[in-house]
């Protein structure tokens, strides 16, 4: 585009903004180009759908069609929040979300941050291989796996306890309630760190090896170049990947609290997933379930435009 | 990345939005049920024109066979027909009917178990009594007297689906009630066993003196299988059956009144529960019989520790089997109804008359609806019985002297690799229409099944002969009170009975389940002391979420379902 | 000199631990998988016994024999091969290409069209209405349902972006002044940049595709030539769920023919040995000691 002066500037913007704008956009073609397809695209399989939130405010039969049902207005959702299980649902959720955002943000960077510092590659890549292994052996087994290793009847856990003196009986750690969430998280972080670092991993190989080099010589030692320079480099993966999965506190699903679960930890391990589905979809209460679902969008869309908007008021960048 | 890939790539995202376009319109035809419909069929000729048709089954097949068995490749050549079976993978059968019913699009034959409302509802089911009228005679033989069950309500005599369970069906032997290993009982030689009092005796006794196993491990009394679902075959059921009440579901019918309550509400179950607490109490029953999986309970079992379970055996089957290829047969168990007192029988055989539940139906989205029928009454007729039940003559039993008698080795593989069996015979693949159940005979006097008394002595161990001929018995159902010992529920049985598709006492009846597997552990492992505590808060709880209603709601039930079946 | 040896001193003990750590951390995430593969070459009966840890007691092949008997195995292999390799090259250049015009804090539409994209992370129709919508695309069974509704990530669009930001402005200026239109810019400039994130995201993708299986079942259950190799193992993968009718004697059976547990392992060492024979040629990418030189020219 040929510079204009800045007088030119200031007459085109006051005279004609519309042409402007279309000037910006013919200027900007490729991107739109690269870009408007997708748009569609997701309004076509993201956004079309939602019509199916209608069924909440009815009393949805399958045999009519959307427009032929019952109007029952907010009724479904009258019925949600004066269900006194539906808020011990919900705060099983949120305890265990919250444990695992913190720990799934604090654990997997550690891991790639050490992981970083080896040098030995054949061990490095070794490590880093075997360490995400967990994630694709299957809640199911890693269910039995945990239960077995906790259990009082010969786990190993209790055995270790007792031989370092540590405690005198079995401890019966997954009929605790209270350890519960406990035992979720350390699960989950055990199954999934390696995963969750590779993506931290990436980030930390792409920051300038320059900044290093420098360091050194200024005489850093190994954490402070951690700090001020690798931690730093990953902020920006790392702050967009929490302000995100901040939305996601709520839909967390329920294998794997149904999995490690059992009937004596039950008031902590049932979450909102499970509770949509035994309540809705499988009593064919379609428009209850549809409800709930609007209630797990609504929260996290403003869970995570707030998280972002607060992020926004301190560092003046906007993850989204 | 390199040129080349990025042309590459870039490539194939141009193919894509192409692709995209042209397929768009080219798949229309792929959507349709695939495979030729029959050639045109006027009203109701029979042609043997190959057709394929869709059945969807709410309970998952693991052994399905594609029609590639002996069974299914006879069907094939006689009927024309080829089934597609589809199933429930890895979701909830709930799910995919409604996907079913959302989209209108439905298969030709259906097996909804307890979806059957929805279609109902939806208008998906044909209504199969002009059908059986005309083309049935087969189907109609087989359900005789019951015909008149089968009626879908007081409001709509349709009959939306044929019922898949055994007619006349008789229990040969019984494979619940409460279970003692072999060793137990010879060592103790054999006692009374009729009380729970017995059972803990005999428990407590032998865990004195042998407490720990030969490698060294401890042996546990009693073990639950309490931390998955089977936590209401363990322990809520056996409630019912030791205080005399038949299995109708979580409620008691009064027989006289025909009122229902949950089976929990009767102060002779709180009893039993007590008694549970009081085992625990004494250490007799495994502390982690509400928090081990399924694998791990079946492990236990299968290393012996496990003096006695409260289980129904095809849910131990797998362990027990483990254990026999062990030949660790003392260690197995012999199955015994035990109940609170003496004066208490157990109820586990009370008649029903023929339950008429879950079954198969013809949609209207069938290609051919009566060849369906046709396939069905074939299915249904001596020759179709005699075929999925035993096979196919020469291959899979020989016809002695009159006598239809299975080869050894088809045999052995059908007990010891059962999947295989199936997969290959297809016996057990095709109980897709009426039928007999066990224990009737045919017009050349062999049984309809191949479950029948002299069966069930072949498949006992030496262990299981010694303490039956022990007991003086031949069969472990010896020790149960005769079929005809109480009179037949009018109602066939409670749990047959559906709810009403989303309503509240379906509702009501969620919160109650959930409750119960909160408290029922909770007051199982508490203090003594402590046991009323929990279970009356237990039933305040039930109370709170509105069991009245739903126990009237369910009383009403059963009161329709006696009228609609007297008729 | 002193203070360079203290220096060393410190770094070693430094090194020891990590690397003491690491092994540790190596040794309790293998244990699982060793546990799976155990199981997987023991017998069935014998695992019911439960009690093996990292080597087979009574070693038998039989389980993948079973598996590699299964009839759909081939077809569902090469088709989730297929969809692998086309919806993750598919996957990583749509994401790209997204990430890149929502780098651009200059672009016009940057801030809506961004706004539009995150929403849809947190939302969504329902199972019958998406179900419904792909029906009225004719998509059910087809391939391309497996491509067309999964072209997109959103979140791996943030994760590349937030990775694009990181890059110095410079570069992208420099290709400006060079008269380089935006797509050049990107294709030629940004895309070699990226190799870690997208290497990354490459891998997300493409387990995710390997492993699906529930829009198989949705989509393309009557269509065995669709079927896709985690489906076929799902359908032998079933386990008894609480509405099973467990009074009828049929379903009894059933119940008691579960899929026993060698098999369940055997399925799950044949699904992720592919993805661990390919991860390496993703891994050099992204683990900081191969891409040196790479970064910098």
């Amino acid at each position: 585009m040929k510079s204009l002066s800045t007088g030119d500037r200031a007459q085109e913007a006051t005279r004609k903004p519309k042409s402007r704008f279309w000037g910006k956009m013919l200027q900007q073609r490729y991107l739109y180009l690269m870009s408007l397809p997708f748009v569609i695209w997701i309004f076509v399989f993201s956004y079309m759908p939602i019509w199916g939130w209608l069924m909440a405010f009815q009393n949805y039969k399958p045999k009519f069609g959307i427009l032929n049902q019952k109007w029952v207005g907010f009724d479904q959702f009258i019925e949600l929040f004066s269900d006194d299980r539906f808020y011990l649902v919900l705060r099983n959720t949120l305890g265990m979300s919250i444990m695992g955002l913190i720990v799934s943000f604090t654990v997997p960077v550690a891991f790639a941050l050490l992981l970083n510092e080896i040098k030995g590659q054949f061990f490095k890549r070794s490590i880093q291989t075997i360490s995400y292994l967990p994630h694709f052996v299957s809640w199911v087994v890693v269910a039995g796996i945990v239960t077995k290793m906790l259990s009082a009847d010969g786990g190993a856990v209790n055995q270790l306890l007792m031989t370092l003196h540590l405690i005198d009986e079995p401890i019966q750690f997954m009929a605790k309630g209270e350890w519960f969430w406990s035992i979720v998280t350390a699960s989950d972080m055990w199954k999934e760190t390696g995963w969750n670092s590779i993506i931290f991993l990436a980030a930390m190989s792409g920051i300038d090896q320059e900044q290093y080099e420098a360091a050194t010589v200024d005489g850093a030692g190994r954490f402070r170049k951690m700090w001020h320079i690798t931690l730093p480099g990953i902020r920006t993966t790392f702050m967009v990947l929490f302000i995100l999965s901040i939305g996601h506190l709520i839909s967390i699903g329920f294998e794997k609290q149904f999995l490690l679960g059992n009937p004596l930890v039950i008031d902590y391990a049932e979450v909102l997933d499970l509770y949509a589905l035994n309540y809705g979809i499988n009593l064919s209460r379609y428009s209850y379930g549809t409800a709930i679902g609007i209630f797990n969008s609504v929260v996290s869309l403003i869970l995570v435009f707030s998280a972002n908007w607060i992020y926004k008021r301190v560092t003046k960048e906007s993850v989204i | 990345m390199k040129r080349k890939t990025q042309m590459l790539f870039s490539l194939m995202l141009a193919l894509v939005f192409v692709f995209v376009t042209a397929c768009g319109s080219n798949n229309n035809s792929n959507s349709n049920t695939g495979g030729t419909p029959s050639a045109t069929d006027a009203a109701g000729e029979e042609t043997h024109a190959p057709m394929t048709i869709r059945l969807a089954s709410g309970d998952v097949n693991t052994s399905w066979d594609d029609m590639q068995s002996d069974i299914g490749k006879f069907l094939q050549e006689k009927t024309g027909i080829t089934i597609k079976e589809e199933f429930p993978i890895g979701g909830s059968d709930a799910e995919m009917f409604a996907l079913m019913v959302a989209s209108d699009e439905y298969p030709d034959l259906v097996m909804p178990k307890g979806n059957v409302g929805k279609l109902v509802d939806a208008g998906a089911l044909l209504d199969l009594r002009p059908l059986i009228e005309e083309h049935g005679p087969n189907l109609k033989k087989v359900y005789g007297d019951y015909l008149n069950r089968l009626k879908w309500s007081a409001e709509d005599d349709s009959i939306y689906v044929l019922p898949l369970d055994g007619v006349d069906h008789k229990y040969f032997d019984a494979g619940g009630g409460f279970q003692l290993q072999h060793q137990v009982l010879e060592e103790l030689g054999y006692p009374e066993m009729k009380t729970v009092q017995d059972f803990e005796n005999a428990i407590k006794t032998y865990l004195e003196k042998n407490p720990k196993t030969e490698d060294g491990q401890p042996r546990l009394g009693l073990s639950l299988n309490g931390g998955e679902w089977q936590i209401l075959i363990s322990v809520t059921n056996p409630a019912f059956y030791a205080t005399g009440a038949p299995d109708d579901g979580e409620f008691y019918v009064n027989q006289d009144t025909l009122e229902a309550v949950m089976h929990y509400q009767r102060p002779e179950e709180r009893e039993y529960f007590r008694w549970l607490n009081h085992m625990n109490d004494i250490g007799l029953l495994d502390k982690e019989s509400f928090i081990q999986k399924y694998d791990q309970y079946k492990s236990k079992i299968a290393s012996g520790r496990v003096l006695a379970l409260i289980d129904q055996d095809w849910d131990y089957a797998e362990a027990e089997n483990s254990l026999k290829a062990q030949s660790r047969f003392g260690e197995t168990y012999a199955n015994f109804p035990i109940t609170l007192n003496s004066s208490i029988q157990d109820h586990s055989f009370q008649g029903t008359g023929y339950l008429a539940s879950y079954g198969i139906g013809i949609t209207k989205d069938a290609q051919d609806p009566v060849r369906l029928i046709k396939l069905l009454d074939y299915l249904a007729s001596e020759e179709g019985q005699v075929l999925v039940n035993w096979g196919i003559e020469g291959k899979h039993y020989n016809v002695v002297d009159g006598v239809r008698v299975i080869p050894e080795d088809v045999q052995n593989m059908k007990t010891n690799d059962n999947n295989t069996f199936k997969k290959t015979t297809g016996i057990g693949n095709y109980f897709m229409s009426a039928r007999y159940g066990d224990g009737v005979k045919d017009s050349t006097g062999n049984y309809y099944t191949t479950n029948f008394p002299e069966q069930i002595q072949a498949q006992y161990t030496e262990a299981d002969k010694k303490t039956l001929a022990a007991y003086g018995v031949s069969t472990y159902k010896d020790f149960w009170p005769a079929d005809d010992a109480f009179p037949e529920r009018k109602y066939g049985a409670a749990w047959t009975l559906p709810f009403e598709t989303g309503s509240q006492a379906n509702v009501i009846f969620q919160k109650t389940q959930d409750i119960m597997k909160k408290r029922i552990p909770e007051a199982i492992l508490t203090s003594p002391d402590n046991f009323d505590n929990v279970y009356d808060a237990f039933l305040k709880d039930l109370d709170d979420a509105g069991v009245d209603k739903l126990n009237a709601e369910f009383t009403k039930m059963v009161q329709d379902r006696v009228e609609l079946w007297s008729e | 000199m002193a203070g360079l040896k203290k220096r060393s001193m410190s770094d070693k003990a430094f090194d020891t631990s990590v690397y003491v750590l690491m092994a540790i951390v190596g040794i309790v995430t293998l244990y699982p998988f060793l546990n799976v593969l155990a199981i997987s070459f023991n017998n069935s009966i014998d695992t019911v016994r439960g009690g093996i840890t990292i080597f087979p007691r009574e070693f038998t092949l039989d389980n993948y024999i079973k598996i590699f008997e299964f009839e759909g195995l081939m077809t569902g292999f090469k088709n989730s091969v297929l969809r692998t390799v086309l919806g993750t090259g598919i996957g990583v250049l749509a994401a790209s290409m997204m990430a890149y015009t929502l780098s651009r804090t200059d672009f016009q539409a940057r801030r809506w069209m961004s706004v539009i994209f995150a929403a849809t992370m947190y939302f969504s129709g329902g199972l019958i209405p998406t179900y419904m919508l792909i029906r009225k695309l004719d998509l059910i069974s087809t391939f391309w349902v497996y491509i067309i509704p999964a072209i997109l990530s959103v979140w791996n669009v943030f994760v590349v972006r937030s990775y694009i930001d990181g890059l110095p402005i410079a570069l992208q200026e420099s290709g400006k002044i060079d008269g380089a239109n935006d797509w050049t810019i990107f294709w030629k400039i940004i895309l070699p940049l990226c190799q870690p994130v997208l290497a990354t995201i490459a891998l997300f993708i493409a387990v995710g595709h390997w492993n699906a299986w529930f829009d198989t079942y949705l989509y393309n259950s009557q269509r065995p030539e669709f079927t896709t190799l985690q489906y076929e193992l799902m359908k032998v993968l079933q386990s008894t769920q609480a509405s099973t009718n467990y009074r009828d004697p049929n379903s009894q059976q059933n119940i008691a023919a579960v899929s026993p547990e060698s098999i369940k392992m055997a399925i799950t060492i044949v699904v992720t040995v592919p993805i661990l024979v390919v991860y390496p040629f993703l891994q050099k990418y992204f683990v900081k000691g191969m891409t040196l030189g790479a970064v910098k020219s």
